[in-house]
């Protein structure tokens, strides 16, 4: 008697072999078999003809560290097929941190994550200090496997206190950090985070940017000694030529210590082709070298959005638009309100009333904008109010205390033509979503969908199989993640099934289920039937179950 | 408040010209302002700007056109800023 038996689908490994029909076995959360028919009864069969049984999503690159306290599924993550989260990213993790810390480091994540103060004062109890007890909080309502990085800021920020953000550390610092490093690792972490370009809420940098190499090299030797443990580094993405500078440095820190290591964001644009290709090359050849330097890149493209609430460079183009919103607030409602200044703000944008820049634009929601209007292009509304799009962005806004916001899609990372090689090179790895983060300004959720609708069934850029391997067993092999991305036999029961036909990502929507009712953009799963976690199912039917599953991952 | 750049900084900035300015997405969802200089030795290259900056570049140039700000030599902006 098998515990679950998944029947009849098209089984794509996660090892880039041509997917097969058969039938995969779980018994005690392994894979106990992998067949073209398995005989035998099941506690729990699920159908699958006409549907890829692969192996569960892992995503690399996340901000759940606070979310999973009170949402074991780091939802929707896992309902796109998500079954391993990679948080503790960018140098900031939630552990180990003292007490007395606590403000500092919230003020870090607010910043980065959006979260409302709720969250960190109504959803959970501050019941850790160390990574150990971090751990404990959190692992018994998982529903999702976790593999956490611990944030150098943090590290830095326990053993320096205040002096974390002002000035380099000491030799006897530096090896207080390697033993709270050590410390971590051996309490679940896979590896350390930093980061060369966050701020907290105030504008300063995070504590990891005040260390000089050294320290990290320092970090890095602990890396290796604990067997191949990751380092995972934001550089200076927007520079190319610093970007390529961080590269030869992580090729350094890989070849001296024997780690992996990765970068992100990896983006491409119009206006700065080279430099996917230039990073790349340089990847490259630090490859060649033997070092290990995994560029992360995200497949959504990006959405610039905004509210008349905060000037916006998205009205560069428009002089008086630019004058009137970079003035105070109560003086910009006038200006608004003024019909000699709207109309001229109007006449900027020519004969079409700003049908060629706005008449895309959607309005987002989760904001003081009307429900019905939620979704809805800025075309439409204009033409059901008789309106141009420039007066009707305008009285809209307006109406609803310029607390209305609108988002221009797929603004960069946006040529799907260009970025799908890129996404299929060999070297590149895919993740980056940042889930977890930028709650108010983007949904940062399916971003495995789109992977397959756009670049697998539109573009053709990769194979069902090797998109299936890229977020999957490179993804495991690259963290070197325990018995983690295959459908093998041995291997943890970590499975999803879908419809290669449809699945896909859903439209940005605002969610109101943060603490303190906090809105979050969020986007549905679409063509995900079933996800399995350590061989219970946790997501069916379109709902999630009550197993609790999810568990730190192992380092191979 | 004026810019000091260090002779060498100033010295190699001192050819370099906007050639171009484009609204891109930023990171973090926000429009950013990316300006193309072009140096004295030909070679053209990108600097990303937040929100702020950029419009902090813009009225230090005087302009409030994004494509006025081509043509004008970066260094004469930053010292304005």
């Amino acid at each position: 008697m098998f515990d679950v038996l998944i029947r009849g689908g098209l089984v794509v490994d996660g090892s880039g072999a041509p997917g097969r029909v058969a039938d995969v076995a779980v018994n005690e959360g392994r894979i106990v078999a992998v067949e073209p028919h398995i005989d035998g009864g099941a506690r729990r069969t699920l159908e699958a003809a006409g549907r890829v049984v692969s192996p569960g999503f892992i995503d690399p690159h996340t901000h759940f560290d606070v979310q999973l306290l009170w949402d074991g599924a780091a939802k929707p993550a896992l309902e796109h097929g998500v079954t391993a989260v990679v948080p503790g990213n960018c140098s900031l993790s939630l552990a180990p941190l003292k007490a007395k810390d606590r403000a500092a480091l919230v003020g870090m994540f607010q910043q980065i994550e959006e979260l409302p103060p709720a969250a960190f004062t109504e959803a959970f109890e501050w019941t850790w200090e160390d990574f150990a007890g971090y751990r404990a909080a959190v692992e018994p309502g998982l529903q999702v496997n976790v593999a956490p990085l611990v944030g150098h800021s943090l590290i830095r920020l326990w053993v320096m206190g205040a002096d974390a953000n002002r000035r380099a550390a000491t030799a006897d610092e530096i090896s207080a950090m390697q033993d709270l490093l050590r410390a971590s690792l051996d309490a679940g972490a896979v590896g350390l985070s930093t980061s060369f370009i966050d701020v907290d809420e105030n504008g300063r940098p995070v504590p990891s940017r005040f260390a000089p190499f050294s320290e990290l090299d320092a970090l890095a030797a602990v890396l290796g000694e604990r067997g191949e443990r990751m380092l995972q580094v934001v550089p200076e993405f927007y520079d190319t030529d610093i970007t390529i500078a961080r590269i030869d440095q992580l090729a350094d820190l890989s070849l001296r210590h024997g780690i992996p290591t990765t970068f992100s964001p990896v983006f491409d644009s119009r206006l700065t082709p080279d430099n996917v290709p230039r990073t790349m090359a340089r990847v490259e050849e630090q490859f060649a070298r033997g070092a290990r330097v995994w560029p992360q890149m995200q497949t959504r493209p990006i959405d610039i959005s905004f509210s008349l609430l905060r000037p916006s460079l998205f009205f560069g183009r428009l002089p008086r638009w630019v004058r009137v919103l970079r003035q105070p607030l109560e003086t910009r409602l006038a200006s608004l309100r003024d019909p000699s200044v709207t109309d001229r703000m109007l006449a900027d944008c020519g004969p079409d009333g700003g049908a060629a820049m706005m008449s895309e634009l959607v309005v987002r929601g989760g904001d003081a904008a009307p429900a019905a209007l939620v979704g809805m292009t800025l075309g439409e509304i204009a033409r059901q109010r008789d309106e141009s799009c420039a007066r009707a962005l305008i009285n809209l806004s307006l109406e609803h205390g310029l607390d209305v916001a609108f988002v221009a899609a797929s603004r960069g990372h946006d040529d799907t033509g260009r970025i799908g090689p890129m996404l299929a090179h060999p070297l590149m790895h895919i993740g980056a979503s940042d889930g977890g983060a930028h709650l108010a300004s983007f949904a940062t959720y399916g971003d495995t969908g789109y992977l397959f609708s756009e670049f697998v069934r539109k573009a053709g850029a990769l194979t069902l199989e090797a998109a299936v391997k890229k977020i999957t067993s490179d993804t495991a092999q690259i963290w070197g993640l325990k018995d983690r991305g295959r459908l093998a036999r041995g291997q943890a029961a970590d499975v999803v099934v879908f419809d290669p036909a449809t699945i896909g990502r859903g439209e940005e929507r605002p969610e109101f289920d943060m603490p303190g009712d906090g809105m979050r953009y969020v986007r549905d799963a679409i063509g995900v039937d079933a996800v399995v976690v350590n061989g219970q199912i946790v997501r069916e039917g379109g709902r999630y179950t009550d197993a609790r599953p999810g568990e730190f991952c192992g380092v191979s | 408040m004026s810019l000091v750049l260090a002779a060498p900084a100033a010295a190699r900035l001192e050819c370099a010209m906007v050639v171009g300015a484009e609204i891109v997405a930023g990171h973090d969802g926000a429009a950013e302002l990316l300006v193309r200089l072009r140096h004295e030795n030909g070679v053209e290259a990108p600097v990303v700007l937040d929100p702020a900056t950029g419009f902090g570049v813009m009225e230090a140039a005087g302009v409030s056109r994004l494509d006025d700000l081509v043509g004008r030599r970066w260094l004469d902006i930053l010292r304005e800023l």
